[in-house]
């Protein structure tokens, strides 16, 4: 035979080409198959990595201690967290290596310009080391600062533009409450929104001391942001911190913590197992649709075999072989599945960037992905052209010539 | 132009399961080469299976038959397909062109599955396609053709593998008798210049004429088989 297999697949395509009508038809289930088995890889991975990043603002290596004060279901009886709880951390801890106290309310704060309330944070200089934060102009206070008491601000990018426009607000100065002029010294780099939609450089920092001096903080701290030497550390340091806060507020052994705590990278690594288990169950959907995909292959086979079964009858007259025919049909169901899959390729890339673009995720679908996804969508579709393909080599050429 | 048996069916039975009497009953029929065969009767007389049975498209009940010398009563579908490929052409009433194919295309079809190189095809298929008189057709497809064009593409097709038998059923029942006469001559004249052996179902005399010899079935059987004077002696 020097009938060579590319002339097969030629006569394949020529007959896709020549009978459009059919060939879309049954190239469309396969390519929506292929397009939402890789649209729901792209938006899984996509939007677990979102999660993940989401947690790195909040600093890795980190764990939060927050304090029960002022919570109703807690009855009276907690303690506030305080210097004390920080220096009892540092001391009697083999795994911290900070500890960062916070306590944030809601100000009146304006400026020459303009007046917006909005959250005032008391903390240390370490916090912008913590979360991993740079400036963007200017500097973080210091432990002088924090000694001194000094009314000074570090403030960021949402802050600066609510107050001061397009000016350079470093070197001015806010007023927190009624009467706390501060001078900005420093601006924070943007960090954007959180998927939840709150925006991160709606900050303002000023020294601990300052806040408690001149606002005044009868809650003590909300919260203690503990970093542990190395990431291994974290349960470590989970397990070891609280006896040290048992002691440090001084409760007896059958009251409860009266404090909570927790750390991002135990609640990334809850969320990285729960966007695994969706995604895999978004590809195992995507996957039911890829085989959908290949059953409508097959039906549109099986009708093509149909109605075109006194075209298998007269080429069968003429003395094409079983074998001949049946290659025929498949190679017919080989060109138009990796047609279809790569049309699906296509529609799935789109359908990735377009809402990769909108939820600001980074690119997501590689190259490995979508030849993997041609190529399982081409061997669905061929697949499922081998019944109707075996059904069109069997017909017997005398009934098939007679169909009209 | 006789010398050898090219078709020797004997005591051919045919029968289908859902019909209570036999659609052929013993029939025996031997063609030398190089002769025209009218096979008639009214129909239901088994005229078309028997052509069906002859022509390898399907096999009989009883009896044997063997085709230039080679018994092919029992071959497998895919032996006979093989058979159809290098010993058989047909021509139909309804011409069974393939819709979506050019005329070069469907005359080259046969020598497609018989696994000639394309250009050994296409030369061999132009020469057909400029005897049967479409040189200025070849890229045309059925659906543009006349039914007498139709017609001789579907010749030119069925002798493009050089086959020793040609079975024509009805090849002028949809044709005009003008258009019916040119196919006629056509295959008269293949016949001649490449030594074809012609059997020829039809219910038309007109047609049954232009053969060396006529057989009638009825029933299933053969009730005369015989020479008469051919208009084209």
């Amino acid at each position: 035979m020097r009938r060579t297999r590319s002339e097969v697949v030629g006569r394949a395509v020529r007959t896709a080409i020549r009978n459009p009508g059919r060939t879309i038809l049954t190239m469309l289930g396969l390519a929506i198959g292929v397009g939402a088995f890789l649209a729901m890889v792209s938006f899984g991975t996509g939007a677990r990595s979102s999660v993940m990043e989401q947690f790195e603002i909040l600093g890795t290596r980190v764990v939060y201690i927050w304090g029960n004060m002022g919570r109703r279901d807690f009855g009276g009886s907690a303690r506030p967290l305080t210097d004390a709880d920080v220096e009892a951390l540092l001391r009697d801890s083999m795994t911290i290596e900070r500890v960062v106290p916070r306590v944030t309310e809601v100000q009146n704060v304006k400026s020459a310009y303009g007046r917006y309330p909005t959250k005032v944070t008391g903390t240390m200089p370490d916090f912008v080391h913590i979360r991993e934060w740079p400036m963007l102009i200017g500097g973080m206070f210091d432990e002088t600062d924090v000694t001194q008491r000094a009314k000074v601000a570090v403030i960021g990018t949402t802050i600066a533009r609510e107050l001061f426009g397009h000016r350079d607000p470093v070197g001015q100065t806010i007023t927190v409450g009624s009467n706390l002029p501060l001078r900005i010294i420093g601006v924070l780099v943007s960090k954007g929104e959180q998927t939840t939609g709150e925006d991160m450089d709606e900050i303002i920092l000023i020294p601990a001391t300052t806040y408690q001096a001149f606002l005044g903080m009868p809650m003590g701290y909300h919260e203690l942001m503990v970093q542990v030497r190395d990431l291994g550390l974290l349960e470590t340091a989970m397990v070891e911190a609280i006896p040290i806060m048992r002691r440090s507020h001084r409760l007896a052994d059958i009251e409860e913590d009266d404090f909570r705590m927790a750390s991002p990278a135990q609640a990334a690594e809850l969320a990285r197992f729960v966007s695994t288990i969706l995604t895999g169950l978004l590809i195992g959907i995507a996957a039911v649709s890829l085989l959908v995909g290949g059953i409508g292959v097959m039906n549109i086979q099986l009708v093509s075999v149909a109605e075109r079964t006194q075209e298998i009858g007269i080429r069968s007259a003429i003395g094409a072989s079983p074998t001949q025919i049946m290659v025929q049909f498949l190679a017919e169901a080989v060109v138009l599945s990796f047609t279809g899959s790569l049309a699906g390729v296509g529609l799935g890339w789109l359908a990735a960037t377009l809402v990769a673009q909108a939820m600001s995720w980074s690119g997501t679908l590689s190259l490995l992905t979508m030849a993997g996804a041609a190529a399982f969508g081409t061997s669905v579709g061929v697949a499922f052209g081998y019944l109707p393909a075996k059904r069109a080599a069997q017909l017997e050429p005398i009934d098939a010539l007679r169909h009209e | 132009m006789s010398g050898f048996s090219i078709v020797d069916a004997r005591g051919i039975c045919k029968e289908f399961p859902n019909m209570t009497s036999p659609v052929l009953d013993d029939v025996s029929i031997d063609v030398q080469s190089g002769e025209i065969v009218a096979l008639m009767g009214p129909s239901g007389s088994g005229k078309s299976t028997l052509m069906n049975i002859l022509g390898c498209l399907d096999g009989p009940t009883r009896g044997s038959y063997s085709l230039g010398g080679r018994d092919v009563s029992t071959l497998t579908p895919r032996e006979r397909a093989w058979v159809r490929l290098h010993y058989i052409g047909f021509v139909f009433q309804s011409f069974h062109l393939i819709a979506d194919h050019t005329v070069l295309e469907n005359v080259t079809l046969p020598l497609y599955y018989a696994g000639l190189d394309r250009d050994e095809r296409e030369a061999r298929a132009l020469e057909l396609i400029e005897r049967v008189g479409l040189g200025d057709r070849l890229g045309h497809r059925p659906a543009q053709l006349s039914g007498g064009e139709k017609q001789r593409v579907a010749i030119a097709r069925a002798v493009s593998g050089k086959p020793r038998l040609l079975l024509a059923d009805e090849p002028t029942g949809a044709l005009d008798t003008k258009t019916g006469n040119e196919v006629m001559e056509l295959l008269l004249e293949l016949h001649d210049s490449r030594a074809l052996t012609l059997i020829i179902v039809t219910h038309d005399p007109e047609v049954a004429e232009f053969c060396h010899r006529q057989i009638f079935l009825r029933d299933g059987k053969i009730i005369s088989d015989g020479s008469q004077h051919a208009a084209h002696a």
